[in-house]
């Protein structure tokens, strides 16, 4: 019964979402308050709806109700129960589902909490938002609904692929979709304010705070997925330039150009057109990545099931999204009034050169991952575009943004002094040139690279704690004043500077793995012993050891620094008889930022067991600096001024009527 | 009952969802506007001149811009007042609420949805009492056992059989060997293996199967399985002679009433129609009655055998052991044409070799195909 | 500077970007592409020793020799032609005999084509769809590989 209250409550839900697509934007068209007041109701009780169907498709999956045909093919009786739970996105059926119910949840999170938006345009965001999701539900329901089951249900699934069954999945999935749908908001927004012909510094205010929603968990996503696809590979990368993840990746660059130029949409009123255009393209971006991932037009760990109705379906609602609402932006925009003046050296002028370098690299990643699809299309030649294609495009357009990201935030609004700023970043600039010199003389002889990536890294983290230091007045002040000063700093002023800090640490990061990251590889038996730059490492041996749905044999190494034991690994292979594959367990030391990294790789007839061993130096910066860009947005997203406008009347009502 | 009763419920609810706001006549205003973001702003270019982090002429330019934006925003709000709400637009969504979700819903739900199917989780289906189970839950359930105790060779031992009765003859054999493997060998553990592999191979005795036959005789001379299956293996050779031979010891030392006894005089007669054969061997109709003898499931087996071992023949003709033993099972199966166009078909695919040429020869011979 | 020529200064910063952004586009592409061929592929098209591609197929049953110091040899095939391949190194998890495989790497001299990285399937479930291509147009592709390709698609 479980499984049919779900399967109905998808079906309330689509009904729910139609009667909010279309009365609220009715009611918006005519200045009718209560069929708007529809739109808040109808948002929350969709959300009810997916989640208590999602609810009753996790119960299918923990009870082993081989019944339904989603579990039936992604679980197995054995499994431990945090994999029943995770295992209902670990499949494509499931993984629509959640998708499904994050779009839901940002509607009604903007019914909920979206008190200080006008009633107009909160109606239509809600409405373009509830045609999304219908589209969604109807997609889910026709071609890959999650509820099919069996009149004859076997009795042991088929078992979830064991590369999932890691706590990764009950992570990243849900994150990265967070981010992902999140931005299903902002392009809501945008499509509403298009449709009423409104568009002004207020809007770039009221979208900020669901955009950096969107962007915090599309930046833990796309980290959580890296460190994941880390330890659990077994190949020591961390990035891979898949086309699974470039299509995550697409959204963020978007969204990051997204946010920064809302910014200045909301001080200058300039940049309207563009803004607005940016939140349509992100969320465009969000779409194709979908229908990458989810029509197995890609081959990957990430493509569960390829089906071509499916693929023609999300193809259908991509082309409807993206070319309605282009079609929408090409008719309204010519209608937007231009905004304040500025000269080119200014905070604006930054924020625009920002804006041309992110959208420049989406571009090329964009250009990097369809290529192939489109060659293959045109000519029928196979070609693969790998990670030299977007070192070679990626990173020269990523260093001028990361020398400008210290300039912008020194920058006065309208017309600045380049010259001036150059001078108060003066000091980030000696210890970058120290670094680049204290790195040659460390180093003695390493890779060329090394030191200035070193240096770009210094002089991003420096220059925002310059930032920092000008606003506070550090070193010119009184103490008590710098803390008065810091105090009074808006939340959204910390966040900048925490999340460039934040970006600064993960070059230094991915500047240490990669130009002194060390790899070696061995074949041994047990006794023999391998080294890597200071550690040596002695293989004591394999043993087997069993698991709920899997056998191990994990094996034993004792690491010694000059002579001295200072820990043991073991690293293991996981043997899953049911889908007979085998997973490999890594084991990793960390070492302040640094890790050692070992896996197993098969045993040699002979007896010799093949062992590869890395030392990843600094590779931990990566993602703390990624968290740290989190806390930065999680920082600006506090700022009081985003919640101006909101009636703060619920209190006082409460308080003048308990009765009630 | 109790779902339908829920499925009702959760209609109602969708629908008063819509129609509970509908019915407040008047709305609380809870909606913001723009002038209060502006209004914001302003005060905020007072808070940074205060702190100086901008000048006073900024300030002051910044102030004039803003005010600008609220002016521009406090003439829009007041030529567009708050719209007022028409009743019949309300009415109309009511009765679309009241009729249309219900109905959209159930027939998209009946259409998609098998509400007549009960849950079955897993626990609750092995927790039903034994008689009731199939025997694919017995079976799973060991199998479970199994994946995650792959040591217990009884375990192995015990589904084995079963393996067998199902047709799961990989199966079977991979348990058989997991049995031997992990119980150590002892004639019947081999002999069981032996017949596993052949079950496996469609019935043929195969070298591997032989073989485990052979080590079941060598461990016990007196094992019944092992020296069945040396007769059986010895008459697919073309070795009619060797197989009467051990089916006879057998039967000459079964003691009265034995169940198999029936089944090696069956096989004895198929291969030795009268004990006292004539010396140009059995003829065509005496081979036909025999294979009248033999029981349905035997000559099923048999053809089946057959069709895969022409099959492989025809891909691959090298193999003179294989077509001999076709040529003897088209002879027996009394299909004499069949029998020497394969005899032919074997000459040509073994030209190369006149040695195995003169066995096929020599076969044809003794079968009197020639002709 | 007047709305025009700040307007100007944009246009020809953006473009300007673009234009440095395409040019490396394109030279990356030249660069660093990789074509995928099957053996029948590299044997009818003669490929360059020294060029990089992507040979894919199956491994063939039986030719998987190791040698010593992580060395090892086999041969893919698409049921065709078949290509010795040389690697050193870690095998994948997933590399079998009679399975999918790609191999990245260039040919050398004597027709041995080197191998620096291995990349096998995922799962059992998946193919990597170029070597089904490939192995659907040498006519070798049997049901139970579709039913494979195709996942749990139903």
């Amino acid at each position: 019964m479980i499984a049919e209250l779900g399967h109905y409550a998808l079906v309330l839900a689509l009904g729910l979402a139609l009667v909010q697509a279309a009365v609220p934007f009715w009611g918006a068209r005519n200045r009718d308050p209560v069929l708007m007041a529809v739109a808040g109701p109808t948002a929350i009780a969709q959300f009810a709806f997916v989640a208590a169907a999602f609810l009753a498709l996790a119960w299918c999956h923990v009870s082993s109700d081989f019944s339904v045909l989603t579990v039936f093919e992604n679980s197995h009786s054995a499994k431990p129960l945090i994999y029943k739970i995770t295992g209902v996105w670990g499949n494509h059926e499931g993984s629509m589902l959640l998708w499904i119910l994050m779009l839901a949840l940002f509607g009604a999170l903007v019914a909920g909490f979206g008190t200080n938006l006008p009633a107009t345009l909160k109606s239509t965001a809600l409405a373009v938002q509830a045609w999304i999701a219908a589209a969604f539900e109807l997609f889910v329901l026709a071609t890959s609904n999650p509820f099919a089951r069996l009149a004859q249900p076997p009795l042991e699934g088929r078992d979830l692929n064991p590369i999932l069954q890691d706590p990764g999945l009950a992570v990243h999935p849900p994150l990265l979709y967070l981010g992902y749908v999140g931005f299903s908001i902002t392009f809501s927004f945008a499509a509403a304010a298009l449709i009423e012909g409104r568009i002004d510094a207020a809007w770039a205010r009221w979208v900020r705070p669901w955009a950096l929603t969107a962007w915090i968990f599309l930046t833990l996503g796309i980290a959580m997925g890296s460190y994941w696809a880390y330890y659990t590979l077994g190949w020591g990368g961390w990035w891979f330039w898949d086309p699974v993840e470039n299509a995550s990746v697409l959204p963020w660059l978007a969204g990051t150009a997204l946010l920064h130029s809302a910014v200045v949409m909301e001080k200058r009123d300039a940049l309207k057109v563009w803004t607005i255009l940016l939140a349509v393209l992100t969320f465009s971006l969000s779409l194709v990545g979908t229908f990458l991932v989810r029509s197995g037009v890609l081959t990957s760990v990430h493509t569960f099931a390829n089906d071509p109705a499916r693929g023609v379906f999300i193809l259908a609602i991509l082309v409807m999204f993206i070319g309605g609402s282009f079609a929408l932006f090409a008719w309204r925009a010519p209608l937007l009034k231009q905004g304040g003046l500025f000269a080119p050296i200014s905070r604006e002028g930054a924020l625009i050169l920002n804006n041309l370098f992110l959208t420049t690299a989406c571009a090329t990643v964009f250009v990097g991952t369809l290529y192939p699809l489109a060659l293959e299309a045109l000519t029928g030649e196979k070609i693969s575009v790998g990670a030299p294609f977007f070192n070679a495009t990626f990173v020269p357009l990523f260093i001028p943004l990361l020398v400008a990201m210290s300039f912008g935030p020194l920058l006065a609004w309208k017309r600045s002094d380049l010259y001036g700023v150059a001078q108060r970043l003066l000091g980030a600039l000696a210890v970058a040139v120290i670094g680049i010199a204290a790195t040659f003389a460390v180093e003695n002889g390493g890779p060329v690279v090394a030191p200035f990536g070193v240096g770009l890294a210094l002089f991003v983290m420096t220059g925002a704690l310059t930032d920092l230091m000008e606003r506070t007045g550090l070193f010119r002040s009184s103490f008590g004043t710098v803390v008065r000063r810091a105090g009074g700093l808006p939340r959204s002023a910390w966040g900048t500077m925490i999340a460039h800090f934040g970006v600064g640490l993960t070059v230094l990061g991915i500047v240490g793995e990669t130009q002194w990251g060390a790899e070696r590889i061995a074949s041994m038996r047990p006794g023999e012993s391998v080294s890597i730059r200071h550690y040596d490492l002695t293989f004591d041996g394999v043993i087997p050891r069993p698991g709920p749905n899997y056998r191990e044999f994990v094996g034993k190494f004792t690491v010694r620094r000059g002579g001295e034991v200072i820990g043991i690994m073991q690293p293991s292979r996981r043997v899953y008889p049911v889908r007979a594959m085998t997973t490999t367990q890594s084991a990793l030391m960390t070492r302040g930022m640094s890790q050692l990294y070992l896996s197993l790789g098969d045993p040699d007839p002979d007896g010799r067991t093949v062992v590869r061993l890395y030392h990843k130096p600094l590779v931990l910066l990566i993602w703390l600096g990624a968290a740290v860009m989190v806390l930065g947005g999680a920082m600006s997203l506090s700022d009081r001024r985003l919640r101006v406008g909101a009636p703060r009347p619920a209190r006082a009502r409460a308080a003048a009527q308990p009765a009630e | 009952m109790t779902l339908w009763l829920a499925l009702t419920l959760m209609t109602a609810a969708a629908i008063l969802v819509v129609l509970w706001p509908l019915s407040r006549s008047r709305v609380a205003h809870a909606s913001g506007s723009d002038l209060a973001v502006y209004k914001d702003q302003i005060g905020e270019i007072a808070r940074d001149r205060a702190a100086g982090l901008i000048g006073e002429a900024e300030a002051a330019a910044a102030r004039v811009e803003i005010s600008r934006r609220l002016l521009a925003a406090a003439d829009r709000a007041s030529a567009d007042p708050a719209g007022t709400s028409v009743p019949w637009r309300r009415r109309l969504v009511a009765i679309a609420a009241l009729f249309a979700l219900p109905i959209g819903a159930g027939g998209l739900y009946f259409a998609l949805g098998s509400p007549g199917l009960p849950d079955q989780p897993l626990a609750a289906r092995l927790d039903s009492p034994v008689e009731q189970r199939s025997i694919e839950a017995l079976v799973s359930q060991v199998e479970r056992h199994l994946e995650l105790n792959p040591q217990d060779g009884r375990g192995w031992e015990m589904i084995a059989p079963v393996y067998l009765r199902l047709g799961r003859f990989d199966d079977a054999v991979k348990a058989r060997t997991s049995a031997v493997r992990l119980l150590g060998d002892s004639a019947d553990r081999e002999a069981d293996l032996g017949e596993a592999l052949a079950a496996a191979a469609n019935g043929i005795v195969t070298v591997e199967a032989k073989t485990a036959f052979d080590r079941a005789i060598a461990l016990d001379p007196n094992n019944l399985k092992g020296r069945y299956y040396a007769g059986l293996a010895a008459e697919q050779d073309g070795k009619p002679q060797d197989a009467a031979g051990r089916w006879r010891d057998m039967l000459a030392q079964a003691p009265a009433g034995a169940p198999w006894a029936e089944l090696v005089r069956q096989s004895l007669a198929r291969v030795e129609p009268t004990s006292v054969s004539e010396p140009s061997g059995p003829t065509p109709n005496e081979m036909a009655a025999a294979a009248e003898l033999s029981p349905d499931q035997r000559s099923d087996m048999v053809r089946g055998m057959v069709e895969r071992l022409a099959a492989r023949l025809q891909r691959d003709g090298s193999d003179a052991e294989g077509w001999l033993r076709l040529v003897r099972a088209y002879v027996v199966l009394g299909q004499r044409d069949e029998a020497q166009s394969a005899a032919a078909a074997a000459r040509r695919a073994l030209a190369a070799d006149p040695e195995k040429v003169r066995r096929i020869d020599a076969l044809v011979k003794d079968l009197g195909l020639e002709g | 500077m007047t709305r025009r020529q700040r307007r100007l200064f944009l246009i020809g910063t953006g473009v300007g970007v673009l234009a440095i952004a395409a040019a490396l586009v394109l030279t990356a592409l030249r660069d660093s592409i990789v074509f995928f061929n099957s053996p029948t592929d590299l044997v009818q098209k003669r490929v360059e020793p020294g060029t990089r591609i992507r040979l894919g197929g199956l491994v063939k049953t039986g030719s998987v020799i190791r040698g010593g110091n992580l060395g090892v040899r086999f041969a893919v095939t698409d049921g065709n032609k078949e290509i010795a391949v040389a690697y050193t190194g870690a095998l994948p998890d997933l590399f079998r005999e009679g399975q999918g495989v790609v191999a990245e790497g260039a040919l050398d001299g004597a027709g041995l084509f080197r191998a620096d990285t291995i990349l096998a399937k995922h799962d059992e479930n998946y193919m990597p769809k170029e070597v089904a291509d490939a192995l659907k147009r040498q006519g070798h592709w049997k049901d139970g590989y579709g039913a494979a390709a195709a996942g749990s698609a139903r």
